[in-house]
C-alpha cells in the first residue's frame, strides 16, 4: 500500500478536526423538537433534561413544541430544519416505532433518518378498574373476562395507542377478549371508569393514582418487569393471571438526533443526557410525573426502537387480521 | 334588481361540495350499520345533508331577485398575498422583513394614493410587533433573514 | 372546612401581597391577550408557563387562571368592535355586539359586555362554592350517550341563529360538521379527507377556521366601506353609558346566561362554546320581537356574555374537584401544578386548601380588577373605531397570523387561513353565517365520537338514549324544540 503525503495530512487533519469538532460545538442555540404542547408531559420531561443540559453545554437550549398526530409531527419538523448540526428531539414511542406503519407518508425512515442519542425516561402502565369492581386482583378480572368474553370493556386513548396496543397484547397474552372503547383523552378514560360506563384502561400510574387515594379507582397491575417506584404496591403483571415471564409493556421517551448528527456530537449528548439522569433532583422530578429515569447508550435505544417495534408490529398484526 | 346569484351560485357551490364529500367517503371509507356506525357513516350522511340543502338554497333562488353583490379581487388577492407572505415568509425572512412586506402587500387596495404612508405604517406595524410578540410574549420567531 | 372557613381561609392566601400582584399580572395579561385576534389564553398560558417555575405553587395557579377568564372579557372587545372574535364562544358576541358599534353604540355595547362578564362570573363563583360537590357528581354521570344526546339538543337549538333564511343556518352547521370529520377517526383510527398531510391527521386547526372565517373575510369586505363607518365624533362617559332602558335589559338575560353557564361550564368538553351560543338561542326565543337579534339587541351580548363567564369559572370544578381537564388549556394549567409537585385530583381540596380557596377567592378578586381596569379602557378601546380602516387592518392581518401561528407553530396552518379566509369572503358576500359553520366545527365532532361510542358501549342497542335517564331528558327536549319550531312556523303561515 502506497500511502501518499496528502492522504497522511488528510488523515492526520481528520484525527485532529474531530475532537476539535466536539470541542468547538455548540457554536450557537440548540434547538430541541418536541412533538407536543408546552406544558404537557412529554414536554415537560423534555425541559427537565434541557434546562441542565443549556447550562453544560454553554448555549442556550430552546425547546421548539411542534405538536401534532401523536408526536410525529414534532419529529417532521426535527428532519426539516435539521441543517446546521444544532437541531434535536425528544420523541416517546410511538413515532418511533408504530407510526411509521399507522401515519400514511410519514415523511422519514426511523432506520435511516433518525440517530437515537440516549433514552431519557420509561414509564409502565397500569391496569386500572372502578373502585367497586367485582375483581380484587389481575386473576380475578381474567376470570371475569372469562366467564362472559366480550362483556368487558375498556378505554385507550385512540387506535393505536400505548393503551390500546397494551391492552390488546394483554387479551392475546390472557387468552380474553375485550370491547375496545376509544376516546381522546386520559382524563375521558378516568371519567367513564369513575362514572361506570367503561370497566377498565390501561393508563399511566400517575393518572390512576390521585383517583386511587381519593377511592373512586383501583389499579390490579403493572406492565413493567419491576415493580414500579411510585406504586410499589401494585404487582407486576408479567407471571400472573397466566400471563409470560416476558410480559412488558412500556412507554419511553428518548431524545434523538437527525442522522446527518456528527458522531462526536452524539457521543458528547449521549455523555451528558447520562450524567444528568444521575443527579437524584433530576430523578425525584421524573418520578413525581410518572417516569422512572433510563440513561444508557446509544445502541441501547437502537436496540429498544427495535424491540418495540417487532412487538408491537406483531400486535398490530393481529388486530389487522380481525 | 337582478337574480338571486348570490344564493344560487352559495346553494350549487354547496351542493358540489356535499356531492363530493358523500363520493369521496363513501368510496374510500366503511359505512358500517345504524348499529355499528363506520367511519364513513358521517361524512356521507352530512355531505348527502348538504346536497340536499344546497339545491334547496339554489332552487328557489332561480326564481327570486336581489341585490347584486360585487367579489372584489384586488381586495381579496392583496389580503391572501399577504397572508402567504407573512405567513409562510417569516420563517426564512424573519418577522421583520416578512411584516413589512406583508403590510405593503396588504396596503394596496387601499382608497388612499400615496406610497410615504404605507412605508410608515410598514415600519411602525413591524415595531409593534416586534414589542409586543417578540419583546412581550417572548414568541420564539427569527427577527431577521437567515441566510444559508 | 365549611364554605365560610374555606372562604376565609381563601382571602387569607389570595391577599397576600405577591399573590395579589400575580394575580393582577394574569386579568390584565388576559384582557389584551384576548384583544388580539387568535391569540388565545391557551397560547399565553404556555408562554407564562416558565415563570411559574420561580413562584409559589398557588400564586402561579391563580395568575394564570387570571389570564383564562381574563381572556374572556377581552376576547368581547374585537368582537364588538371588529367582529373578530378570538374564541369560538365570543363568536356569539359578534352577532349583535358588532351591529351595536355600526350604529355607534360601541361603547354601551363594550359596557353591557362587561357588566355582564361581571355578573356571570360572580354569580359562577357562587355557583362553584355552594354546589361544586353536586357538580362534579354531575360530571362522571355523563356518559357518552348523555353528551351525544345534549350535544344534538344544542345543535337544534342553535342552527337557526344569526341566518337570513333557516336553511342557509342549517346547510352552515352541517358544513362545519364535515370539516370537524376531517383528520383521524377517533373511533376507527381511519383517515378522513386528510390527503396523506400529516397537519391535517389531528383535524383543522380550530383558531386558523375561526381567523379565516371572521377576520380575513371582515378585512376584504371592509377595505373600501371602511372609510364610511359611523364612528362617534367624541367619546365621553356619557356616550358609553348605557341609556335606563339598556340597563333593564341586562340583568334578565345575564341571569338565563349565568344559569346555563355554570351547568354546561362544569361538563368535561366544550361547556363553555355550547352555553353561550344556547344562551344567545334562548333570548332570541324568549324575546318579544325577537327580529330585533342580529341587529344590534342587548340582550344578544348579554346573555352569552354572562353565560361564557361563568362557564370559565364552573370549568375549574371538574379540574379541582376530580383532577379531571375539562379542556386543554385546564390540562395545561394542570401541568403547571405537577411542576410544583402538587398532583391534582379528587383529594386536592383536602390535601392542599390553600390551593383550591385561595383560587376561588382570587376569582372574586379578579374579576372586580377586570371590572375597575375594563370600564376605563373602554374609552380607548372605543377610540380605535376612529383609527381610519387602512391603518387598521394590515396590523390585523399580521396578528392574526402571529396568533394562528402561535397554537401549533404551524406553516400550514398560514395556508389553512389563507384558504378559509377566502371561503369566509364569499360566505359574507352571500350571507352564510360563520358563526353557525364554528357551531358546527366544534359540536359535530363531539356528536359523532359521543355516539358512536355510545353505540359502542351499548352494543349497538340505540334505547340507551331512552334508557339513561339524563340521555332520556335531552331527547325529550330536542324533540320538544322541534316540534315548537314547527308548530310556531305553521302559526305564522296560517293567521
Amino acid at each position: 500500500m502506497k500511502i501518499t503525503r496528502r492522504a497522511v495530512i488528510a488523515l492526520t487533519a481528520a484525527a485532529i478536526a474531530m475532537p476539535a469538532f466536539a470541542q468547538e460545538w455548540p457554536s450557537e442555540p440548540v434547538h430541541v423538537y418536541v412533538g407536543f404542547p408546552a406544558g404537557s408531559s412529554p414536554d415537560l420531561l423534555a425541559r427537565i433534561i434541557t434546562e441542565p443540559l443549556a447550562e453544560r453545554l454553554g448555549q442556550p437550549v430552546v425547546v421548539e413544541n411542534k405538536p401534532g398526530a401523536g408526536g410525529v409531527i414534532g419529529v417532521q419538523q426535527m428532519l426539516a430544519n435539521a441543517e446546521g448540526g444544532h437541531v434535536f428531539g425528544t420523541s416517546i414511542n410511538g413515532p418511533l416505532t408504530t407510526s411509521p406503519r399507522l401515519v400514511p407518508d410519514i415523511g422519514y425512515d426511523v432506520a435511516t433518518d433518525i440517530a437515537p442519542v440516549a433514552l431519557i425516561a420509561t414509564s409502565p402502565l397500569v391496569l386500572a378498574v372502578n373502585a367497586k369492581n367485582e375483581a380484587g386482583d389481575l386473576q380475578g378480572f381474567v376470570d371475569l373476562a372469562k366467564a362472559e368474553p366480550g362483556a368487558l370493556s375498556y378505554g385507550s386513548v385512540g387506535q393505536g395507542s400505548g393503551a390500546h396496543l397494551t391492552a390488546e397484547l394483554f387479551d392475546a397474552d390472557a387468552g380474553i377478549e375485550m370491547l375496545h372503547v376509544p376516546f381522546t383523552s386520559y382524563a375521558e378514560v378516568t371519567t367513564s371508569i369513575i362514572g361506570g360506563e367503561i370497566d377498565a384502561g390501561f393508563m399511566a400510574p400517575s393518572a390512576a393514582l390521585p383517583h386511587v387515594e381519593a377511592g373512586t379507582m383501583k389499579m390490579l397491575g403493572v406492565t413493567s418487569a419491576e415493580p414500579f417506584a411510585q406504586i410499589p404496591d401494585v404487582p407486576v403483571m408479567a407471571g400472573n393471571a397466566g400471563l409470560p415471564e416476558t410480559f412488558r409493556a412500556e412507554l419511553w421517551n428518548g431524545f434523538i438526533a437527525p442522522a446527518s448528527t456528527d458522531p462526536a456530537v452524539i457521543e458528547r449528548l449521549n455523555t451528558e443526557i447520562n450524567e444528568i439522569l444521575q443527579d437524584e433532583a433530576v430523578q425525584q422530578k421524573l418520578l413525581d410525573m410518572g417516569w422512572q429515569a433510563a440513561g444508557g447508550t446509544a445502541d441501547d435505544m437502537k436496540n429498544r426502537i427495535a424491540e418495540d417495534t417487532t412487538m408491537w408490529g406483531a400486535v398490530l398484526d393481529r388486530i389487522e387480521a380481525q | 334588481m337582478q337574480r338571486d346569484w348570490a344564493d344560487i351560485w352559495g346553494g350549487a357551490v354547496l351542493a358540489l361540495v356535499g356531492a363530493g364529500v358523500a363520493l369521496h367517503a363513501g368510496l374510500r371509507l366503511d359505512f358500517g350499520t345504524l348499529r355499528a356506525m363506520g367511519p364513513g357513516f358521517f361524512p356521507v350522511t352530512l355531505g348527502v345533508l348538504l346536497l340536499l340543502m344546497g339545491a334547496g338554497i339554489a332552487l328557489p333562488a332561480l326564481k327570486r331577485g336581489a341585490e347584486p353583490v360585487i367579489f372584489r379581487w384586488l381586495d381579496a388577492g392583496a389580503v391572501i398575498a399577504a397572508i402567504l407572505i407573512f405567513g409562510l415568509g417569516m420563517g426564512r425572512l424573519g418577522v421583520a422583513l416578512a411584516c413589512f412586506l406583508a403590510v405593503i402587500v396588504a396596503s394596496v387596495p387601499a382608497p388612499h394614493g400615496g406610497w410615504l404612508w404605507r412605508v410608515l405604517l410598514a415600519v411602525a406595524v413591524t415595531l409593534l410587533v416586534w414589542v409586543v410578540f417578540i419583546l412581550g410574549l417572548r414568541m420564539g420567531l427569527p427577527v431577521w433573514p437567515r441566510f444559508g | 372546612m365549611t364554605a365560610w372557613e374555606g372562604i376565609a381561609y381563601g382571602f387569607g392566601v389570595a391577599l397576600q401581597p405577591d399573590v395579589l400582584i400575580y394575580c393582577l399580572l394574569g386579568v390584565t395579561l388576559g384582557t389584551f391577550i384576548g384583544v388580539l385576534p387568535g391569540i388565545g389564553a391557551m397560547a399565553a398560558i404556555s408562554l407564562l408557563l416558565p415563570i411559574t417555575f420561580y413562584i409559589s405553587p398557588e400564586a402561579a395557579l391563580i395568575m394564570l387562571a387570571g389570564v383564562y377568564y381574563g381572556a374572556q372579557y377581552g376576547g368581547a372587545v374585537a368582537s364588538i368592535l371588529l367582529r373578530l372574535p378570538g374564541t369560538p364562544q365570543s363568536a356569539v358576541t359578534t352577532l349583535d355586539g358588532y351591529p351595536m358599534a355600526q350604529q355607534g353604540r360601541a361603547g354601551v355595547a363594550l359596557f353591557v359586555s362587561m357588566a355582564s362578564s361581571f355578573i356571570g362570573s360572580i354569580l359562577g363563583i357562587i355557583v362553584l362554592v355552594v354546589l361544586a360537590g353536586w357538580l362534579s357528581r354531575a360530571a362522571t354521570a355523563f356518559g357518552a350517550a348523555d353528551y351525544a344526546a345534549m350535544m344534538i339538543l344544542g345543535l337544534v337549538a342553535a342552527s337557526t341563529i344569526g341566518s337570513d333564511r333557516p336553511v342557509k343556518g342549517f346547510a352552515m352547521v352541517v358544513l362545519g360538521m364535515i370539516l370537524g370529520c376531517v383528520g383521524t377517526d377517533v373511533n376507527s383510527g381511519a383517515q378522513r379527507f386528510t390527503f396523506a398531510r400529516t397537519e391535517l391527521l389531528d383535524g383543522i386547526n380550530l383558531v386558523a377556521l375561526a381567523m379565516g372565517l371572521f377576520g380575513v373575510a371582515e378585512v376584504i369586505g371592509n377595505i373600501r366601506n371602511a372609510e364610511r363607518q359611523a364612528a362617534p365624533e367624541r367619546v365621553g362617559f356619557r356616550q358609553m353609558m348605557p341609556t335606563r332602558d339598556d340597563l333593564r335589559r341586562i340583568p334578565f338575560p345575564a341571569l338565563r346566561g349565568t344559569a346555563l353557564g355554570s351547568f354546561f361550564g362544569a361538563l368535561p368538553g366544550t361547556g363553555s362554546t355550547l352555553s353561550s351560543f344556547l344562551s344567545y338561542a334562548m333570548e332570541r326565543r324568549v324575546a318579544r320581537r325577537p327580529e330585533r337579534f342580529g341587529k344590534g339587541a342587548i340582550e344578544g351580548v348579554a346573555g352569552p356574555e354572562a353565560a361564557n363567564n361563568a362557564a370559565s369559572i364552573t370549568a375549574f370544578v371538574p379540574t379541582l374537584t376530580l383532577g379531571i381537564p375539562g379542556d386543554p388549556i385546564m390540562a395545561l394549567m394542570l401541568g403547571a401544578l405537577v411542576i410544583h409537585g402538587v398532583q391534582p385530583g379528587p383529594m386536592m381540596l383536602e390535601a392542599r386548601p390553600e390551593m383550591f380557596w385561595g383560587l376561588v377567592v382570587s376569582f372574586g378578586i379578579g374579576n372586580l380588577l377586570l371590572l375597575i381596569l375594563n370600564m376605563p379602557l373602554i374609552g380607548i378601546w372605543v377610540s380605535m373605531l376612529r383609527i381610519p380602516f387602512r391603518y387598521l387592518y394590515p396590523a390585523i392581518l399580521i396578528f392574526v397570523c402571529l396568533g394562528v401561528y402561535s397554537v401549533r407553530g404551524s406553516s400550514f396552518d398560514m395556508g389553512v387561513v389563507a384558504v378559509v379566509g377566502i371561503a369566509g369572503y364569499l360566505m359574507a358576500l352571500a350571507r352564510f353565517s360563520p358563526a353557525l359553520l364554528l357551531l358546527g366545527f366544534v359540536l359535530g365532532p363531539l356528536i359523532e365520537t359521543n355516539l358512536r361510542r355510545a353505540m359502542l358501549i351499548s352494543r349497538g342497542d340505540p334505547m340507551v338514549f331512552l334508557e339513561r335517564p339524563i340521555a332520556c331528558g335531552f331527547t325529550i327536549a330536542t324533540c320538544l324544540l322541534i316540534l315548537l319550531s314547527i308548530w310556531q312556523v305553521w302559526r305564522r303561515r296560517h293567521g
